[in-house]
């Protein structure tokens, strides 16, 4: 095993994990449902993490 | 314009190929999470092009304090409020490759993502993997189990060496899942081990 393979988080997979997954999953195509793009959803993301620099 | 469409327009103007990878990319493959991080792969082939890369970012006033090299795996660039990381290659694990940059597609004027299979190979094999990469990655095959083009999954999973964990992140959704989603499990389980068996038919 390298080094870097290592450092990797073993790979665990609870049932609630799966649960989760699939929830978010439909949240997600229920934003979709509701008209929302994948292009807005990067959008409102990049908006959220980025503070508006007027500069560029 | 944001820190990240600048990225993309400077990119796109020099004809380097860019690509949203890390959290803020999900949305493409149609799953979504809050993330804090702005992470852009380029793909640049010699150090003239990384260099004037970052004079063109400089003169947007974006700059970087490191001193980059093409044999680097990443580094921070800081606009006026912001800051991404800008990788040289799409994970710290492989380099990229002309499929893989054949198959980034756009999501949005200048910004491109890598392929569904791509995106996946990035999360399994990047070095600090970590749960919330494996949940990144079983959102991404629940949504798009249609979408995957799974003999080129299985191609690339092979390719970085990490077919067995991909294994057995599908033993585990197998075992722990709950009734309710069997099916879905089963066909994502049914396509990998056709794309396994086609593979295994074109060498013999």
């Amino acid at each position: 095993m390298s080094e870097k393979q290592k450092n990797r988080a073993p790979i665990n997979i609870s049932a609630s994990d799966i649960e989760r997954a699939f929830k978010k999953v439909e949240e997600f195509q229920k934003l979709l449902k509701k008209g929302k793009t994948r292009q807005e959803i990067i959008k409102d993301l990049i908006k959220l993490i980025e503070i508006e620099d007027e500069s560029h | 314009m944001s820190l990240t469409e600048t990225i993309f327009e400077i990119g796109s103007k020099l004809g380097i190929p860019c690509v949203l990878i890390g959290g803020l990319a999900l949305p493409a493959y149609n799953v979504g999470r809050t993330t804090l991080d702005i992470d852009i792969a380029i793909s640049v082939r010699t150090q003239g092009e990384l260099n004037n890369f970052i004079d063109v970012l400089s003169k947007k006033g974006i700059k970087t304090l490191q001193n980059p090299k093409i044999n680097h795996d990443l580094f921070t660039i800081f606009g006026k409020n912001n800051e991404a990381e800008i990788w040289l290659k799409p994970c710290d694990a492989f380099n990229w490759d002309q499929k893989m940059i054949k198959n980034t597609f756009i999501i949005e004027k200048n910004m491109k993502v890598l392929s569904i299979e791509d995106f996946i190979l990035t999360k399994l094999a990047r070095s600090d993997r970590s749960s919330t990469d494996i949940n990144d990655i079983i959102q991404v095959l629940i949504a798009n189990t249609n979408n995957i083009n799974w003999d080129y999954l299985y191609y690339r999973l092979n390719w970085a060496d990490v077919k067995e964990d991909f294994e057995n992140l599908l033993n585990q959704l197998s075992l722990n899942g709950s009734s309710k989603f069997q099916d879905d499990v089963n066909k994502i389980i049914k396509e990998y081990q056709k794309s396994k068996e086609n593979q295994n038919n074109n060498d013999n």
